[in-house]
C-alpha cells in the first residue's frame, strides 16, 4: 500500500528550479533514503513533504489524503534535523514532551510516553538536562525521540548523523534501524552518505540535479547501477566510455554509453591489456593500484602479498561478466 | 520557510503605518514648508536665512565644532581602543561598563557636571589660580571651548566602543606578525591596524559628527546665547521668536547634513543618538 | 603584547574624562552652601530632600516614567514583529522597510519635535499623544536593531521543529522563539526606556506649561536656580543608570547590544 506519494512535484528555490517533475512512492512501514550530493534537491524535497516549502506545482499525498497545501503543524509528520534543532531553553524531557503538550495529552499519559521514548533512545537518566549539557550523540537521540513520540504518520530525517564523529555515526546507524523496526514507522531519510543509505534503507532513491536518477533496493543500486552518475556514487571507480571497451562487450549491450568495473573485480597479473603502475597505495586489507593503460586510467585492488612496483608494466583483465552496462541519462 | 505569504507584510504593516502617520508625514510637511511662502513655491525662506550673517556664522560654527570634536575623538580613541587590548581580561567588563554608563546617563546630568567644573568658581579655575598660573578666573564657560569639551565627553563613548569592537575583530596575531617582520610598534599601527580598522573609524566618525550637529543640551548649557549652534538656533527661532520659516530652513539644513554624513553608514540600524 | 603602556594610559585618562565629572557632581550634591561650590566646604544631604520638594520635579518625573514605559511598550509591540519579519522572511523591499524604520534615528530630535508640534498640537491635539508618538518613533529603530540581533543568533530551524510537532507559527513564536530572545527583548526595553527617559531634543517643543518631562524640568529649573538641587537630582539619575547598567551587564551582557 502506498503511504506517501509525490506526484509531478516541482519546487523552485528563488528563480532556479530545485526539483523538477519528481514522482516518488513510499510504502507503509518502509525506510526510503533520498541519496545524492549536496544541491541535488533531496533536502528541498523533504522540506516540501514537511510543509516548510511550498511546491510550485504537483501533489503530495499522505495515506491517501492530499496534504500539498496543509500547513506543517497539521501534517502529523515528524522531523529530525541535521542540526537537531532542540529547544535550548527546555530540558530533554520537555523537548520530547513538546508535541504531546500541544496535543493536550493527559499528564500521566504524557509522562508514560515521554519516559518510554527516552527509554527507546537510552536517555532515561538524562531527562532533566538542558540540550547545552548533552553530547552531540545524546542531542541526536533527544531529537529522534521528540520526533517519534508524537507517533507521526511519517518520520523525516535530514542527514541526522552527519554531525556525529565516525564511530558514533556507526552506532547510531544501527540504533536507527532498530528503532525503525521496533516502531514500524515509515521513514524518509535524506543523506549524502552511500554507506549509510545502503545499511539502513529498504529502498534507495538516488537524486541528481533535482531529478531521480535511479531507485531500487540497496542490492540493486549497489550491484546494478544504471547510469555513470550512480555507478560513480556507488564506488564503481572504473567508468569507461563504450567506445573504449572491447567489441564483444559493446555488442552484448548495444544501448550502453558507458561500462563500469569495481576496482576489486579487476584482476592483475594476467589478462589481455597492459598498463603501467602510476601509484600504489596501501589500504590495509589490500593494495590499491592506479594504472595508465590504452583504455584510460584504471584502478585495481590486489591482495597485499602480490606487489608490482611503481613504474612497472602489469597486465590486467576487465571481465565481461562483472561489468555494469550504463546509460547516460 | 513557507512561501510568498502575506504574513511578513502583516507583521511590518503596523509599524510602517505608525511611522507614516506619526513621523514621516509631519516631518515631510515641516521640510516642505521651507520652500513655501504665502502658499506659493518659493526659495524666499532660504534667501532670508542665508542673507543673515549671524545665521551663516552659526552654520559655520556648527560645522567647525562637529569636525573638531570628531577629529579629537578619533585622535583620543585610537590609542585608547588599542590600549583596551592590554587591559587584563577580568577588568575589561568594568572598563566597558565605565564607557557605557555615560551613554546611559541623562545628557542634562552629564552636561551639568561641566557647569560645576568650568564655571568662574569651578574646580578648573580654582586649580589654575591656586597653582599661580592665572590671576583672574579664565572664562571657559559660554565659549566654544566649553562646547568642545562637553560634546567630546558626550560622544567619545560612541567612537571608543566602535573602535574597540573594530580592533577586537582584527584577525588574530596580525600585530605580532607585523612585529616579527620587523615593524616598529608605530609602524604596525600605521600599516596594519589603521588600514584594517578604517571602517570602524568611518562608522564612529559618522556617529560623532551627526551627534554634534544635532545635540541640543550641550550647546544650550555650555555655549549659552554667545555660542549658538544650529540646534540652539532652531530652538530660538521656533520656540522663542516663533519664526517658523527660518526654523523649517534650519531643519532642512540639519537633516541634509546628518543624512549626507550618515549615507556612509547605510545598513546599520539606529545607532545615532 | 610587548608594546608600550602609552595606549593603556590614554584609555584610563579617557575613562577619567568620561566618568570624572560624575564624581564632581556627586560630591557637589552633598555641599552645605546655598549656592553651588566645588569642592564644598560643608556637608549636607538637604538637597536630596529639596529634590523631592520641588513640585515641577515630582510631576515631570511621573510624566517621564509614564512616557518611558508607554513608549517602550508601544515600540516593542510594533518593533518585535518587524524584527521577526525581517529576520525570518525574504521580504521584497526589505531594504526600503529597513531604511524607513531607521529614519527616526537619522532625523534630528529637535526636527521631529518641531514637526509634531506643528502637526498635532497646532491642529488642536493634546500634548500627551504627540509626546508618546514622538518617543515611540524614536525608540523603534533601537528595538528593531537589538531584537533583530538576537533573532539572527537564534536558529530558525527550531521554529520549524516546533511546527512539525504541531505548533502554529504563532504558538512556535510564543513557546520557542520568545523564551530564547528574552535577553534581547529585555535589553531593547532597557535601552529604549533610558533613551526615552533621558530624551531632551524630541521633547523640547512638545512640553510647555503644565506638561513637562524630567530632563526639560531640570533645564528650566537650572535657568533660575544655582543651588546644588540639580547636583542632587543628577546624582540620583546617575545612580539610577549605573544601577541599570550594572544589573543588565551582569544578567545579559548589555554591551553586546549597545
Amino acid at each position: 500500500m502506498s503511504h506517501l506519494l509525490l506526484e509531478r512535484l516541482h519546487l523552485r528555490y528563488g528563480a532556479a528550479p530545485a526539483v523538477a517533475d519528481l514522482n516518488l512512492e513510499v510504502k507503509d512501514g518502509e525506510l526510503v533514503s533520498l541519496l545524492g550530493p549536496s544541491g541535488c534537491g533531496k533536502t528541498t524535497t523533504m522540506r516540501a513533504v514537511a510543509g516548510l516549502l511550498a511546491p510550485s506545482s504537483g501533489r503530495i499525498l499522505l495515506a491517501g489524503q492530499d496534504i500539498t497545501h496543509l500547513p506543517p503543524n497539521k501534517r502529523d509528520i515528524g522531523l529530525v534535523f541535521q542540526s537537531y534543532a532542540l529547544f535550548p531553553h527546555l530540558s530533554a524531557f520537555e523537548n520530547v514532551a513538546f508535541g504531546l503538550r500541544l496535543r493536550r495529552v493527559q499528564d500521566s499519559e504524557l509522562r508514560r510516553r515521554v519516559g518510554a521514548a527516552l527509554d527507546v533512545v537510552g536517555l532515561s537518566d538524562l531527562a532533566d538536562r538542558l540540550p547545552a549539557n548533552l553530547s552531540g550523540g545524546q542531542q541526536q537521540r533527544v531529537a529522534l525521540a521528540r520526533a517519534f513520540v508524537i507517533e507521526p504518520r511519517l518520520l523525516l530525517l535530514d542527514e541526522p548523523l552527519s554531525n556525529l564523529d565516525a564511530k558514533l555515526r556507526l552506532d547510531m546507524r544501527g540504533e536507527l534501524r532498530r528503532i525503525q523496526r521496533e516502531l514500524g514507522v515509515t521513514m524518509l531519510y535524506v543523506t549524502h552518505d552511500q554507506d549509510e543509505a545502503l545499511a539502513l534503507s529498504d529502498r534507495i532513491v538516488i537524486m541528481r540535479a533535482g531529478r531521480i536518477e535511479q531507485q531500487g533496493t540497496p542490492e540493486e543500486v549497489y550491484a546494478r547501477p544504471s547510469t555513470p552518475f550512480v555507478a560513480d556514487f556507488m564506488g564503481w571507480q572504473n567508468i569507461l566510455a563504450a567506445a573504449a571497451v572491447p567489441d564483444a562487450l559493446r555488442r552484448a549491450h548495444p544501448a550502453a554509453t558507458h561500462f563500469a568495473w569495481r576496482p576489486e573485480t579487476v584482476t592483475l597479473g594476467h589478462g589481455t591489456t597492459s598498463g603501467r603502475v602510476l601509484a600504489r597505495t596501501y589500504q590495509g586489507e589490500h593494495l590499491e593500484y592506479l594504472l595508465e593503460s590504452p583504455l584510460g586510467r584504471v584502478k585495481a585492488f590486489a591482495p597485499t602479498g602480490a606487489a608490482w612496483s611503481e613504474g612497472s608494466e602489469v597486465t590486467f583483465e576487465l571481465s565481461t561478466e562483472r561489468a555494469a552496462a550504463l546509460r547516460d541519462a | 520557510m513557507a512561501g510568498r505569504s502575506l504574513t511578513p507584510w502583516l507583521l511590518v504593516a503596523p509599524a510602517l503605518a505608525f511611522l507614516g502617520v506619526a513621523f514621516l508625514y509631519p516631518v515631510i510637511t515641516l521640510l516642505l514648508s521651507s520652500v513655501r511662502a504665502q502658499d506659493a513655491l518659493s526659495l524666499g525662506n532660504y534667501a532670508a536665512f542665508f542673507s543673515d550673517r549671524f545665521n551663516l556664522e552659526v552654520l559655520g560654527r556648527t560645522l567647525r565644532v562637529a569636525l573638531v570634536v570628531t577629529f579629537i575623538s578619533a585622535l583620543i580613541c585610537y590609542p585608547a581602543a588599542y590600549g583596551m587590548q592590554s587591559v587584563p581580561p577580568r577588568y575589561r567588563g568594568l572598563v566597558t561598563a565605565l564607557i557605557i554608563v555615560p551613554l546611559m546617563t541623562s545628557p542634562v546630568a552629564r552636561t551639568y557636571a561641566w557647569l560645576v567644573l568650568l564655571g568662574q568658581t569651578g574646580i578648573v579655575n580654582s586649580t589654575l589660580i591656586g597653582a599661580g598660573l592665572v590671576k583672574e578666573p579664565v572664562r571657559i564657560l559660554y565659549t566654544e571651548w566649553a562646547v568642545y569639551i562637553g560634546l567630546a565627553q558626550l560622544f567619545i563613548p560612541l567612537m571608543l566602543l566602535t573602535l574597540i569592537s573594530a580592533m577586537e575583530n582584527l584577525p588574530r596575531d596580525v600585530v605580532p606578525a607585523a612585529r616579527s617582520l620587523g615593524a616598529t610598534s608605530l609602524q604596525s599601527f600605521t600599516r596594519v591596524i589603521l588600514p584594517l580598522t578604517r571602517e570602524g573609524l568611518v562608522v564612529g566618525g559618522t556617529l560623532v559628527f551627526t551627534g554634534c550637529i544635532t545635540a541640543y543640551v550641550t550647546p544650550a548649557l555650555l555655549g549659552g546665547a554667545r555660542v549658538q549652534l544650529l540646534a540652539t538656533l532652531l530652538y530660538q527661532k521656533a520656540g522663542v521668536t516663533v519664526d517658523y520659516a527660518a526654523a523649517s530652513v534650519i531643519s532642512v539644513i540639519m537633516l541634509a547634513l546628518t543624512l549626507t554624513v550618515a549615507g556612509a553608514l547605510r545598513g546599520r540600524t539606529g545607532r545615532t543618538r | 603584547m610587548t608594546s608600550s603602556r602609552l595606549p593603556r594610559v590614554v584609555l584610563y585618562l579617557t575613562l577619567l574624562f568620561l566618568v570624572g565629572p560624575f564624581l564632581v557632581v556627586f560630591i557637589a550634591a552633598f555641599g552645605g552652601e546655598p549656592t553651588l561650590k566645588f569642592p564644598p566646604s560643608s556637608f549636607s544631604t538637604q538637597w536630596f530632600g529639596r529634590v523631592l520638594g520641588v513640585e515641577a520635579f515630582r510631576g515631570s518625573f511621573w510624566t517621564s516614567l509614564w512616557l518611558g514605559l508607554a513608549s517602550t511598550g508601544l515600540a516593542l509591540l510594533l518593533g518585535v514583529p518587524v524584527a521577526y519579519a525581517l529576520s525570518r522572511y525574504r521580504l521584497p523591499g526589505a531594504a526600503a522597510v529597513q531604511t524607513l524604520l531607521t529614519s527616526p534615528a537619522l532625523v534630528p530630535g529637535l526636527v521631529v519635535g518641531l514637526a509634531l508640534l506643528q502637526y498635532f498640537v497646532n491642529l488642536g491635539g493634546s500634548v500627551y499623544p504627540s509626546l508618546l508618538a514622538a518617543h515611540t518613533a524614536l525608540l523603534l529603530p533601537y528595538v528593531v536593531r537589538v531584537v533583530s540581533t538576537s533573532l539572527v543568533n537564534l536558529r530558525p530551524d527550531i521554529e520549524e521543529a516546533a511546527m512539525s510537532l504541531g505548533a502554529s507559527r504563532l504558538t512556535a513564536f510564543r513557546l520557542v522563539v520568545l523564551p530564547n530572545i528574552r535577553g534581547g527583548v529585555a535589553a531593547a526595553a532597557v535601552l529604549a526606556f533610558i533613551t526615552s527617559f533621558d530624551q531632551v531634543a524630541v521633547s523640547l517643543f512638545l512640553t510647555g506649561p503644565g506638561v513637562s518631562t524630567l530632563p526639560i524640568a531640570m533645564l528650566t529649573f537650572m535657568e533660575y536656580n544655582y543651588d546644588p538641587t540639580i547636583a542632587a537630582l543628577s546624582t540620583l539619575l546617575i545612580a539610577f543608570s549605573v544601577g541599570l547598567v550594572l544589573i543588565f551587564e551582569r544578567l545579559l551582557g548589555l554591551s553586546r547590544y549597545v
